[in-house]
């Protein structure tokens, strides 16, 4: 273990990934209370049309793909609120498409395939020094604005039309969460790649739900689930010299699996 | 208070709705007395879950004027509480009935600012009066769907309301667990000088409680007070009760159990 922290790619790769293990914890709640698995699935996906844009454009990939990725949500949120059209059935459109645009995009400069390969899949321990203190920053500011409205974010996720009697700004709290998603998934890119961010973004709440009696042990146990399989994941894909973003989803699959065993055992 | 203490709770002014074109509410004019329990009767799609929503604000009207205490929904300051049909939870979910009736004042904290003692006060208080005091600490999914039901009043009378909506708030429940349920709201219509607004089938039962029936498929086809209505004819003429209208299911979520007890709790 000693040798394990004494690199400092690993290091930063610890401190980058438990900074957004948290986040993901937390956003994971209202992922899991909201039911909104399948969004998370159509913004990661979606934000590879982003970073295919920046990368084919000459623009900074993450950037790129947080607008983008934003956007995507904005919409997707708008068109929730027709009756004509469902989230999921929006959700739905573009996933594909925004997937689409993006293998097009990149179709057009085959000498960024390579580069694509690290968004698709993650590669935390390519983390820079200047990097950290922004992914820091940024899950600092993400965790701030959930803790702030915490409790509204809860009443909006157990009953949405009652939070609006009640005179809650439902709406705009939706597309906060929505963006934070979003940004989230496209900083979380770097930790686990396009293809896995999702699972990370539902798998610690659900581990924390299989096990906990009341909300803050649920908060308490998705957080330490997270936590736990990144440096797990990351101390095992040292020692075997494994994929790093899979060892991280792989560890938290493995923890939500004893959960539900645990659970049930208990129950 | 509103503009006058003497004005009517509800004011609907030839209201017309609709959803994709397709009228939901024709020319609908009515008033509810402050202090009366008014009950909205009609048969699925007469239109009373909207006209409860554009009461709430959640709906705008195509046409017509709509006021509550005096002011468009939304900008009054008499708060509004609103009791659904049901809340469908994520299975599992560790929420407890306590945290769900506290959510009833999150509507009169600002944001940011957490429960302090006064809320948990009032809102056990709340829970106390629904008979349900006992059962603060249970998961919310582990009652009953009449237990929830009373649940959910207590966190609309948590937030301390003047005028109470109920949305089919006994669909599923059995002959007696209706009956239990609106003897309760009537108690406590008395105790706290709510005016009720409460969308049902439940003609034979509500009429034992309710000051005024309305009687709504689309346009109102009868209002006054209840002993008038019933007694006119139109009611069998043009607005048959099912006779099978107890069984009838509305759509509930996962978590609503069906025909169960609303009576007095046994933990």
């Amino acid at each position: 273990m000693t040798d394990f922290l004494s690199f400092g790619f690993l290091q930063r790769a610890l401190l980058t990934g438990t900074f957004l293990g948290v986040t993901c914890a937390v956003l994971a709640f209202f992922v899991v209370l909201r039911r909104m698995a399948f969004v998370g699935v159509g913004l990661s996906h979606a934000a590879l049309g982003g970073v295919a844009a920046g990368v084919v454009s000459g623009l900074p990939p993450l950037p790129a793909a947080a607008v983008f990725t934003v956007g995507v949500a904005w919409v997707i949120g708008w068109l929730g609120d027709r009756s004509e059209i469902s989230e999921d059935t929006a959700i739905g459109v573009f996933f594909p498409t925004a997937m689409a645009l993006g293998v097009l995009l990149i179709s057009l400069s085959p000498r960024y395939q390579q580069d694509l390969l690290g968004y698709l899949f993650g590669n935390i321990l390519s983390v820079r020094a200047g990097e950290v203190l922004p992914m820091a920053a940024f899950s600092v500011v993400t965790l701030g604005l959930l803790g702030y409205w915490f409790k509204e974010l809860l009443f909006i996720g157990v009953d949405e039309d009652a939070a609006r009697a009640a005179g809650l700004p439902v709406t705009p709290l939706r597309y906060l969460l929505l963006t934070l998603l979003a940004l989230t998934i496209v900083a979380a890119m770097r930790l686990v790649g396009i293809v896995l961010v999702s699972a990370f973004l539902v798998i610690p709440a659900a581990t924390g739900q299989a096990l906990a009696r009341s909300l803050r042990g649920m908060m308490a146990l998705s957080v330490t689930s997270a936590l736990l399989s990144v440096a797990g994941g990351l101390w095992l894909s040292w020692l075997w010299d494994l994929p790093s973003g899979a060892s991280i989803v792989l560890l938290s699959a493995a923890l939500f699996f004893v959960a539900v065993g645990a659970g049930r055992l208990r129950s | 208070m509103t503009p006058s203490d003497s004005s009517p709770a509800i004011v609907l002014d030839d209201i017309y709705a609709a959803y994709s074109g397709r009228p939901a509410l024709e020319g609908v004019s009515l008033e509810v007395s402050r202090g009366s329990f008014a009950a909205l009767l009609g048969p699925n799609g007469a239109g009373k879950s909207t006209l409860l929503r554009i009461v709430l604000g959640l709906v705008e009207p195509v046409s017509g004027r709509v006021e509550v205490f005096g002011r468009p929904p939304g900008a009054s300051d008499a708060p509004v509480g609103y009791v659904p049909q049901a809340v469908s939870l994520p299975r599992g979910f560790p929420i407890s009935v306590a945290e769900v009736v506290l959510m009833g004042r999150y509507g009169l904290l600002g944001a940011g600012r957490r429960p302090g003692a006064e809320d948990r006060r009032r809102s056990a208080e709340a829970l106390d009066q629904v008979q349900m005091g006992e059962y603060a600490q249970r998961r919310f999914q582990d009652l009953s769907g009449g237990q929830q039901q009373r649940v959910l009043i207590a966190r609309a009378l948590a937030g301390e309301p003047e005028l109470l909506l109920l949305d089919e708030p006994t669909g599923g429940l059995d002959a007696g667990s209706r009956a239990r349920f609106y003897a309760l709201v009537c108690d406590l219509q008395h105790e706290r000088g709510l005016t009720l607004l409460c969308a049902t089938h439940d003609l034979d039962v509500v009429a034992e409680h309710a000051d005024e029936l309305i009687l709504l498929d689309r346009s109102i086809r009868l209002q006054g007070p209840t002993r008038e209505v019933l007694h006119d004819r139109m009611v069998a003429q043009g607005y048959p009760v099912p006779a099978d209208h107890r069984h009838a299911s509305h759509g509930h979520g996962p978590d609503h159990h069906h025909g169960d007890d609303t009576g007095p709790p046994t933990p």
